[in-house]
């Protein structure tokens, strides 16, 4: 049902001068669900997400974000929004408890000391409270980028790759973070080359590619659907068909950007 | 329904007190600042009798003033935009001013600490005093001179987008605005008509003119209000120029 939809993006265009980044993208995003966008290196994914998040003015399209259009009243729409930035970088002279009481104050959440320590605490932070963002591990920094994305409990948490770079374990512990978070009730839009990730964390995928969207549906659905196409065999390995075999096959096996 | 957002008030609030506990964690840097207008004062102490306070003074706190801009602003906007900082902050439900404008707030109480530490040694160290009036109207040319250095500030970061490059660029600017106003003043005589309405009309010139002309207001002549109206200029042209170029991210 449409009220389900947190997020609806239709026929959205970005264009950067005369290239054509995004071109006539629609997709939406529920409640409860975890939707992932897919695409090569330049497909368009970031474009969109920017569009999303504001970051950059479409040229043609809609974005509602919980009922508010994001390009005629983009502050009420990204009240609505939790972001976690792919490289996510707080005021370095901040400590963390600090960085969390500056995103508190922004989203209006009023939250005393001991409120802002109960969250670190809860994301087993809490003795690094006043160290400085830079000062974390990679790990460390993500979880504190996830709880202040979600700190003002959005509707809809946008999270733009937000495992590179993490270990597995670390990766393990964020998807089960993010799941949380859909099990809440808020929808993620979660952007992501890994394709383990799309398949293990994923409700819905879109793949991207070329600023269009190629293909909508769950990952399982996706694999069965191409299971038997002449190039998704021709590039499978092992003779198992994966979601990357599918990805590789309708994006192409060329190296991007 | 529409979702409510914060309220500005309580948005720049927040800001503020990050930005200034960011500044107060530099504090090397503002010493720095603060400490070289001093050094500058002392140091010239032996031309207060033949060129007055109020000429030591102002060139003192105009220097101090570069130095914000220039220096400490500029720089920090430049570092943080290539960090993303930014960014982040630009999808929260702020308007995008809100961010600038905390920051342009510190700077103003930069400036006007700049000029309390000059008004404090200048009486400790060269029994300079000023009246009431003086000191009231010199940190309100204080702050009007403070406005051309951050919007010159605004202009570098607004066309140059690596943070090497405006820090380079910044010490450069700050290097010929102190030479030529400091030093070029005072061999006025030597530079030659062409040069000398150069320097004077300068924003280093002009700054310096309204400042010392705030010191003794009851001496503020029509030089200084010609000086006065073209500090304005400078703020309005580079202020313009810096938003219109103005990149919230560096790539």
């Amino acid at each position: 049902m449409k009220e389900d939809n947190i997020l609806t993006v239709d026929d959205l265009s970005v264009s950067y001068g005369k290239f054509n980044a995004v071109q006539n993208v629609s997709f939406s995003v529920r409640r409860g669900e975890i939707f992932g966008l897919l695409g090569p290196n330049g497909a368009g994914k970031t474009s969109t997400l920017s569009a999303v998040e504001g970051l950059l003015k479409p040229q043609g399209g809609t974005i509602i974000v919980d009922g508010n259009d994001a390009v005629a009243k983009p502050l009420h729409a990204r009240a609505s929004l939790g972001v976690q930035l792919q490289s996510t970088s707080f005021q370095t002279e901040l400590y963390v408890i600090e960085v969390l009481q500056l995103y508190a104050g922004i989203y209006g959440v009023p939250m005393s000391k001991n409120d802002l320590l109960g969250i670190l605490r809860e994301i087993n932070l809490e003795d690094q409270a006043t160290k400085k963002f830079g000062q974390l591990s990679g790990g460390q920094q993500q979880r504190v980028s996830l709880v202040i994305a979600t700190i003002h409990n959005p509707k809809l948490v946008l999270l733009d790759e937000p495992t590179t770079g993490l270990d597995p374990q670390s990766r393990r512990q964020l998807w089960e973070r993010i799941e949380a978070i859909r099990d809440k009730g808020h929808a993620v839009l979660i952007t992501t080359h890994s394709m383990e990730e799309a398949e293990s964390v994923c409700d819905r995928i879109a793949i991207i590619d070329h600023g269009r969207v190629i293909a909508i549906d769950t990952p399982q659905a996706m694999v069965d659907k191409h299971r038997n196409d002449p190039e998704v065999i021709a590039v499978s390995r092992r003779g198992k068909i994966t979601l990357e075999d599918v990805f590789i096959a309708l994006t192409g096996k060329a190296i991007r950007g | 329904m529409e979702t409510s957002i914060p309220k500005t008030s309580t948005i720049l609030k927040t800001l503020l007190r990050a930005d200034l506990t960011t500044q107060w964690r530099n504090r090397r840097a503002v010493i720095l600042t603060l400490i070289v207008p001093v050094i500058i004062l002392v140091s010239w102490k032996g031309l207060i009798p033949k060129l007055g306070g109020p000429f030591v003074l102002s060139n003192s706190i105009t220097i101090g003033l570069i130095a914000t801009g220039l220096m400490g602003y500029s720089n920090s906007i430049a570092r943080d935009r290539d960090k993303g900082i930014f960014q982040r902050l630009r999808v929260g439900p702020l308007p995008a001013w809100t961010i600038m404008g905390s920051r342009i707030a510190v700077q103003l109480g930069m400036i006007f600490l700049i000029a309390t530490f000059v008004f404090i040694s200048g009486y400790e160290f060269d029994g300079v005093k000023l009246t009431t009036g003086g000191y009231a109207a010199s940190y309100l040319t204080s702050l009007a001179g403070g406005l051309v250095y951050l919007s010159v500030g605004q202009a570098i970061v607004g066309g140059i987008r690596s943070p090497e490059t405006v820090n380079a660029t910044s010490r450069l600017i700050y290097f010929v605005f102190i030479m030529s106003g400091m030093f070029g003043e005072l061999l006025l005589d030597e530079a030659g008509k062409v040069l000398h309405d150069i320097i004077v009309w300068s924003p280093y010139g002009t700054v310096k003119t309204i400042v010392a002309a705030g010191m003794e207001p009851a001496k503020w002549s029509n030089e200084a209000s010609m000086a006065l109206l073209v500090t304005f200029g400078y703020t309005v042209v580079f202020a313009f120029m810096g938003i219109r170029w103005f990149k919230w991210t560096s790539k």
